[in-house]
């Protein structure tokens, strides 16, 4: 299980006054309280620039948030602590982690069996099952710089998959991939919701989020504009789609206006 | 441990796939060495023989034909002395020519040369030598004449005899350059490598996957510094290898008249794993100032911005050993890199010394230590991943940009600091050394300027940033014992160094000598005064400041005092100044203020000048003071005194202070 607790994360950016530059801080997260528990699929939605990266990297251990808590437990139900701990218990990935382009996806793997702790012969049986899962014999050996947009998702999945963690942060995982590959994605995230696995992920992909996610947080401007179930969201804003959902929504929260849309 | 070698292993096998990484390290020193010392040998071979083969003109005017032919005929005799061909003509249109005028008592001789020609030089040298002969020649006739011994003109005969053997002053003279050969070569082997773990990796998104892996900070930057330290120590060893082999071949193949000055390798050999073991701590201290400066940039071109000044920097650090005054003691080996190059040039000159090779080991590999673990402790993943550029560093920002009221960060803390550190090693020693006392007035105007338009820049709030609060009485009070304890306790630790390091406190007593020259006022204000005000600003106020509002009180305590000690550059007082700082700090902590601590700084610096000037006096008024040695029951008492001193005012600055925030 996972829990944020009001998040921020205060930024700085520029506002010219005239001549003179002035800095200012703004809040790219702002206060979002979060819960997703196992063998659940919680999607995150939002316009470019809302604040869903900010928001899981901080869930990622990869920044320290302004303000606020992040909760993790781990199968038992125990709060961990320490840092170390919270980020083996998570398998993180979005567009920024690339891996090694001079080391093969089986070298890479090789070294996180070693850095986790695992035994020789763990980790090659470990390796074997991922590529057999992932259909990726055709290029384990070959180094990552010589990947395709496709192979190389699968790859940075069988990253993330390497460890079992029990948390998954996908920010944007089906992001330019074709049908088949991104079909793929949606088949191993529902495959780790059964096996009772938190998955946490954010897209621009209203259709895959609505018949995926078992619950939905919308952010807008950094904060949480609507949450719910699919259908529950569906029902509340009295439309048959979560794409309208999402523009309803949008416009009701007056962001439609500012990008000068007369969609809806 | 098992994390921070896979991540070390990990980053090898990285690095090594790299191409460009090992041209830098294996390929560079190994051609690099043989190819120049071959092309220096070829190029003064050449330069040489051009030399003995050129002719030079020179011209003769108003002079008799047969004094001329009388100087060919002494030149064609002398010719192997003389050592230059030259062509004897008519006229001024010469490389040199002479003008001879006949006055009362003998002849005055003009030679009319081009200093900034070099063949005009040697034909001048040339010349000159050819009338001192002529001369000498003329002497001895007139000797004769007057049936007068030859000694009867050199009644003493001068001969200076060179104690050092032949290859030792060769060390010295070719020592110079081969500790920045050295250096240099490292630099570039420590340099590729630590952009490529740091902002190479950023730059190819691999590093906030590395970040999302359950390795904590220290983990990170220490696998990353130990597997840069350890390309950066093998290019070491390799230019080494490198170095010494070709040297070999060198000699074995020179004549045997220029052999004899080459050092024999054997007389080396004993010094050998002393010189690998500094090779190794001086990479260990560039790789961690590398690595320091790439681990801000987010890409590669930015860090290679960063680290030009730095590569400068070092290299004219590793340029020491070219300064002839220059050598190698206890203070000397307290500044990193230089003390490496000096060394080297000592080893080959054949003087060589334990301690002082221990010191400077101990000295780069102990600041590389501390710049690693600073780092580990000061920067997240956040910073690491995310920063922007040199965010830390207020100072480099545009001056419109820095908000009012911006506190320094410990970034523009090490930037003044250093700062002041090189202007007061360069500028000040200079002005010392040209304007005497006045020289040190400077200086200390200098320490005082430094922070003030720092602060004045990043427009920060004078009044927080330097504690310049009125002090209230009760301060006082607790701030003297506190002070009084330290020193007690500064003075047995003082008598304990001076005895494992006599040298250096000759030194020390030297140096206040010129100062005791002048009037007591002036010397009162240049050495406490302006001490007191301008280093307490630096020190407490500026670098303890920056250090306290993000890092602690503690923290800043212990980096104020230790930068403290070492601005002192002196192995003897590095802990004591340190102690007395710590001291100074814990007071303008407890207090809020800074004028407690300026006036006790006053106070040390008036009183240990006084029982400079007045010994006897001293010996007199305070006798504890001033022994050299002490028996165990007076370090006791000392130490004891020390305790219930610095304990009271401890209590007392504690209460003060647990009050004020009462109120």
């Amino acid at each position: 299980m996972i829990k944020a607790d009001h998040l921020c994360k205060k930024f700085e950016r520029n506002i010219k006054e005239g001549r003179k530059t002035r800095k200012e801080e703004f809040y790219a997260v702002d206060h979002i309280s979060l819960k997703a528990n196992k063998g659940e699929i919680v999607g995150i939605l939002g316009p470019n620039g809302a604040g869903k990266t900010t928001f899981l990297r901080m869930l990622g251990m990869l920044m320290t948030p302004t303000e606020g808590e992040i909760i993790i437990t781990d199968d038992g139900g125990s709060v961990l602590e320490d840092p170390v701990q919270k980020k083996a218990a998570i398998g993180y990935l979005s567009g920024n982690t690339k891996m090694y382009p001079r080391f093969s996806i089986r070298e890479y793997l090789e070294f996180l069996g070693e850095l986790y702790g695992f035994s020789k012969e763990q980790t090659q049986e470990r390796i074997r099952e991922i590529i057999d899962v992932l259909n990726m014999a055709k290029f384990a050996d070959n180094r990552i710089e010589r990947l395709s947009t496709g192979q190389l998702q699968r790859a940075s999945i069988a990253r993330c998959l390497f460890a079992d963690p029990d948390i998954y942060i996908l920010d944007e995982p089906t992001l330019g991939l074709d049908i088949l590959s991104a079909d793929a994605i949606i088949h191993f995230m529902k495959k780790q919701k059964e096996c009772g696995k938190t998955v946490l992920y954010s897209t621009h992909y209203l259709e895959e989020a609505q018949f995926l996610c078992d619950y939905i947080y919308l952010i807008l401007d950094g904060k949480v504009a609507a949450e719910g179930t699919p259908t529950g969201l569906m029902e509340r804003t009295g439309t048959d789609s979560l794409r309208e959902t999402f523009h309803v929504i949008c416009e009701k929260a007056g962001f439609m206006e500012r990008e000068g849309s007369d969609i809806g | 441990m098992r994390k921070i070698r896979v991540l070390v292993k990990k980053e090898v096998m990285d690095i090594l796939r790299d191409r460009k990484t090992l041209i830098m390290m294996v390929v560079v020193p190994i051609l690099l060495y043989p190819l120049l010392l071959l092309g220096i040998t070829l190029g003064v071979g050449f330069f040489m023989q051009s030399q003995s083969e050129k002719v030079h003109t020179a011209g003769f005017e108003t002079i008799s034909d047969a004094a001329l032919d009388e100087l060919k005929e002494l030149y064609e005799k002398n010719k192997e002395e003389i050592g230059t061909n030259l062509d004897f003509i008519r006229g001024t249109d010469a490389d040199a020519w002479l003008e001879v005028a006949e006055s009362d008592n003998g002849y005055d001789v003009k030679i009319h040369y081009i200093s900034t020609e070099q063949d005009s030089r040697y034909a001048c040298e040339a010349m000159e030598e050819l009338l001192d002969i002529y001369q000498e020649k003329l002497l001895s006739e007139n000797l004769k004449e007057k049936g007068l011994p030859q000694e009867f003109l050199h009644p003493v005969k001068v001969e200076s005899i060179d104690q050092a053997s032949e290859s030792e002053s060769f060390g010295m003279d070719i020592g110079g350059s081969i500790g920045m050969m050295l250096i240099v070569t490292i630099l570039m082997g420590a340099m590729y490598p630590a952009i490529d773990a740091t902002a190479g990796e950023k730059e190819r998104g691999t590093l906030e996957t590395l970040l999302t892996l359950p390795v904590s900070n220290f983990e990170l930057i220490m696998s990353k510094y130990l597997s840069v330290a350890l390309f950066s120590c093998v290019t070491a060893i390799i230019s080494l290898i490198s170095l010494g082999g070709s040297a070999l071949i060198l000699m074995s193949s020179v004549t045997e008249e220029v052999g004899s000055q080459i050092p024999q390798f054997s007389a080396l050999l004993p010094a050998i794993p002393v010189i690998l073991m500094t090779m190794v701590a001086v990479a260990l201290f560039i790789t961690a100032v590398c690595m320091c400066f790439c681990v801000f940039a987010r890409s590669f071109k930015e860090a290679n911005n960063y680290i030009t000044p730095v590569l400068l920097v070092i290299m004219f650090a590793s340029m020491a050993a070219m300064i002839p005054t220059l050598r190698l003691d206890y203070q000397t080996a307290l500044i990193p890199v230089v003390n490496v190059s000096l060394m080297i040039k000592q080893i080959l000159a054949q003087q060589f010394s334990l301690s002082l090779a221990g010191v400077t080991i101990g000295v780069n590999a102990g600041y590389s230590i501390l710049i690693v673990w600073v780092l580990s402790r000061i920067y997240n993943s956040e910073d690491i991943l995310f920063s922007d550029g040199f965010r830390g560093f207020r100072l480099f920002q545009k001056r419109s940009d820095i908000k009012k009221g911006t506190v320094p960060g410990a970034g523009d803390a090490a930037v003044i600091v250093t700062a002041t550190f090189l202007l007061l090693i360069y500028v000040g020693t200079a002005a010392t050394v040209h304007l005497g006392f006045w020289g040190a007035a400077l200086q200390q105007l200098m320490i005082l300027v430094i922070p003030v338009a720092a602060v004045w820049y990043m427009k920060s709030d004078v009044k927080e940033l330097f504690s310049l609060h009125v002090p209230r009485a009760s301060g006082v009070p607790g701030g003297l014992l506190l002070y009084l304890g330290t020193y007690c306790i500064m003075i047995t630790i003082s008598v304990f160094l001076v005895k494992i390091m006599p040298e250096s406190s000759v030194e020390l007593a030297e140096s206040y000598e010129m100062l005791t020259e002048q009037p007591l006022f002036f010397v009162l204000l240049v050495l406490a005064l302006m001490p007191a005000v301008g280093e307490e600003l630096l020190f407490r106020g500026f670098v303890m400041g920056s250090i306290r509002h993000r890092h602690g009180a503690w923290w800043a305590i212990f980096v104020s005092a230790l930068v403290f000690g070492i601005f002192h550059m002196s192995l003897l007082k590095l802990l004591p100044t340190a102690m007395l700082g710590a001291c100074f700090a814990v007071i303008v902590w407890r207090t809020g203020t800074i004028y407690i601590g300026m006036f006790l700084h006053f106070l040390n610096n008036t009183i240990s000048f006084l029982t400079i000037k007045y010994p006897e006096k001293a010996v007199e008024l305070v006798p504890f003071l001033m022994k050299e040695t002490l028996s165990l029951q007076e370090i006791l008492c000392l130490l004891l005194a020390g305790i219930v001193l610095g304990g009271a005012g401890w209590i007392i600055l504690k209460r003060r202070s647990t009050n004020a925030a009462e109120e």
